[in-house]
């Protein structure tokens, strides 16, 4: 046995000894007869506190000391036939006593144990009720007068309630909530089926409107009767407004795409006019200008005799500003018919067609001292040849033209092949070259730099280079010093 | 003079003609130059049919040819021209101011002998002309039943 176990039968020793201390004492000072209550009240503590058994040890020991000490003959164990009824009176008093106390232990032990269940029931209770403010969604309980009895942080965080100041209040008068159909139908059929669910929109405690999804069970008690209404609800505000926006989207994008679809068709109704139009004045409006040009050189041939120098130079200019119209046509048709045309796309080898540019500028260039370096292999790129051969030449008379005044002209065309996606094209000459202040202007319509009679031009050829290249999703530019020389760039995607 | 074919010139432009005869001219292409001024005319000579009924049966030596004309255009014209046995080898010189791709690809689709886009340049149309018209009425062999050259 261990020593916690013996502790009581302890207990009923020195309850016995203190009493018998007592009772000895009191008989010193004359007060015979006073042990026995005090036996009586050491059983009964060695009981109430001790329990049945120690009792029992307690009753043993004090009958013996009773029979020892106080009962004749004195300090002799001797058992007369008054005295074990003296001791049977004592015994059954002391069992009563005991089984009072016996059961009030035992009913405390149901006590202590009843209350240990329910404190772990509560733990449990309070963890699963913590697990329900983790949840982001928003539930409340309510009963069957639409009045809150519960109300978790979720349901905190998206209405701006805290559980105290929601607890009590009618849901759907503290929500404001809009229902999409009469609540007596929804409640209705919530009792009905039990459950609902759907879309609403309610109004938090700052005012601000928000959308859930909300879902409703019935609880009901053993008996069937409804007693509460769990309501679950999901912030869903967020994926209308989203919803909403796609939607608008949609409809601006359809709205969009008839537009753009109109204006496609006036674009195409617009295109085949300045089709047309190009059609037109390349027939019509030349015919004339020959005409013009044709005329004024039989004058010249046949009335060169009877005409004085002034009137032979009008006549000279007449042909000389009717030729100048006749390229301006030429080029304005070409660079309009580049837009116009549709790209033949293949793969064109640059060297091939600067080979094919070069020899068509011998001619030109005939009697005139031009180094010409061309740079390593040059690279094939996706496009449509003749419209690449176009620019390139493009560049390269305009190099030759500018360089006209150079004693020794220097021309240089290469590529420079980077890392990028683009493979890079350009034409450097020593030649007059220009102010990078009108570098923007290089490229528009009928811009020129120069005087006509320094350098003839129409000022179409770099914006036809630009259109073409800008066609290829490449883009142009250049670099340039007065007097120092110009390059011309163009980038290309590498094919 | 001899030993030049007939030119059938189908011009519209009353100046484009006289340009086109002076040039001939400048070589002595001039004379036998036939001149209708709208693809219907053109189309009625060539069949000898209507005002050229009672032409000589011959076949032009070589047929220049405007693309712009009344009434029938010169691409229907040459098209006519490829598709009828007794014409279709009469050498074809398409004279236009047309620089348009679609033109010369169309012409060339039809069989054109050659296309010339007239120069505002008059020598250099000039230049042009006298290669045509010698190459065309005077070097080249006329198909038979043309008016053939005496060389």
């Amino acid at each position: 046995m261990s020593v916690r176990a013996l502790r009581p039968y302890g207990l009923a020793l020195l309850a016995i000894a203190v009493a018998l201390g007592l009772g000895l004492a009191a008989e010193r000072v004359g007060l015979e007869d006073i042990y026995r209550p005090l036996f009586i009240i050491a059983i009964i503590a060695t009981v109430w506190y001790g329990g049945p058994r120690p009792g029992v040890a307690a009753v043993v020991a004090g009958a013996l000391c009773v029979d020892y000490f106080f009962t004749p003959p004195r300090y002799a164990l001797s058992f007369e036939r008054q005295d074990f009824a003296n001791i049977g009176v004592f015994v059954v008093f002391a069992l009563v006593i005991g089984g009072f106390a016996a059961r009030r232990r035992r009913v405390e032990r149901d006590v202590h144990g009843a209350l240990d269940n329910l404190k772990k029931e509560v733990a449990v209770r309070t963890r699963q009720a913590g697990l329900l403010d983790l949840t982001h969604d928003s539930i409340l309980v309510r009963d069957l007068n639409d009045v809150i009895t519960y109300w978790n942080r979720g349901a905190e965080e998206l209405m701006g309630w805290t559980a105290e100041q929601a607890v009590g209040k009618r849901a759907h008068e503290l929500l404001r909530t809009v229902f999409p159909r009469p609540f007596d139908e929804i409640h209705a059929e919530l009792l009905r089926t039990g459950r609902w669910d759907g879309e609403l929109t309610k109004t938090t405690a700052d005012g601000k409107q928000v959308v859930v999804a909300s879902r409703w069970s019935l609880q009901r008690d053993p008996d069937g009767r409804p007693l509460a209404i769990l309501d679950t609800n999901n912030d869903i505000t967020e994926r209308r407004r989203r919803e909403d926006d796609i939607r608008r989207l949609n409809a601006q994008l359809e709205r969009r795409s008839q537009e753009l679809e109109a204006s496609n068709k006036e674009l195409e109704a617009s295109n085949k006019e300045l089709e047309a139009f190009a059609y037109s004045a390349s027939h019509d409006l030349r015919a004339p200008l020959r005409h013009v040009a044709a005329y004024a050189e039989l004058l010249q041939k046949t009335a060169a005799s009877v005409l004085d120098e002034r009137s032979r130079r009008y006549v000279s200019n007449v042909l000389e500003s009717a030729k100048k119209m006749g390229a301006l046509i030429d080029d304005l048709l070409a660079f309009s018919r580049i837009g116009r045309v549709e790209t033949r796309m293949t793969l064109v080898s640059l060297g091939d067609v600067l080979r094919e540019v070069l020899r068509d500028v011998e001619r030109e260039t005939a009697g005139r001292d031009i180094a010409w370096k061309v740079g390593a292999p040059l690279p094939s790129v996706h496009g449509d040849r003749s419209m690449l051969r176009l620019a390139l030449s493009n560049l390269v008379s305009n190099a030759v033209k500018f360089t006209r005044t150079r004693p020794h002209a220097e021309i240089e065309i290469g590529c420079r092949n980077g890392p990028s996606e683009d493979v890079v094209m350009f034409v450097r000459d020593n030649g007059v070259g220009f102010d990078m202040k009108y570098a923007n202007k290089l490229f528009g319509v009928f811009q020129r730099l120069h005087l006509p009679e320094d350098f003839e031009g129409t000022g179409i050829g770099l914006a036809t280079v630009q259109r073409i290249i800008a066609r290829h999703s490449g883009r142009v530019w250049a670099e340039g010093v007065v007097d120092g020389g110009a390059t011309f760039y163009f980038s290309l995607p590498k094919p | 003079m001899n030993g030049l074919g007939r030119i059938l010139l189908v011009e519209d432009d009353p100046k484009d003609i006289d340009l086109t005869l002076a040039a001939l001219a400048e070589y002595n292409l001039a004379n036998e130059v036939i001149v209708v001024r709208d693809g219907v005319e053109a189309l009625d000579y060539l069949h000898a049919r209507g005002n050229y009924r009672s032409r000589a049966r011959e076949n032009p030596a070589v047929v220049l040819l405007d693309l712009k004309l009344p009434k029938v255009d010169g691409l229907e014209v040459l098209r006519e021209i490829r598709s009828d046995e007794r014409l279709k080898l009469i050498p074809v010189v398409v004279l236009t101011s047309s620089r348009e791709d679609r033109d010369m690809v169309a012409s060339y689709k039809l069989g054109v002998n050659a296309y010339v886009v007239k120069p505002v340049d008059f020598h250099e149309f000039v230049n042009a002309v006298k290669e045509l018209g010698v190459f065309w009425a005077v070097i080249n062999e006329p198909p038979p039943g043309s008016v053939a050259g005496r060389k």
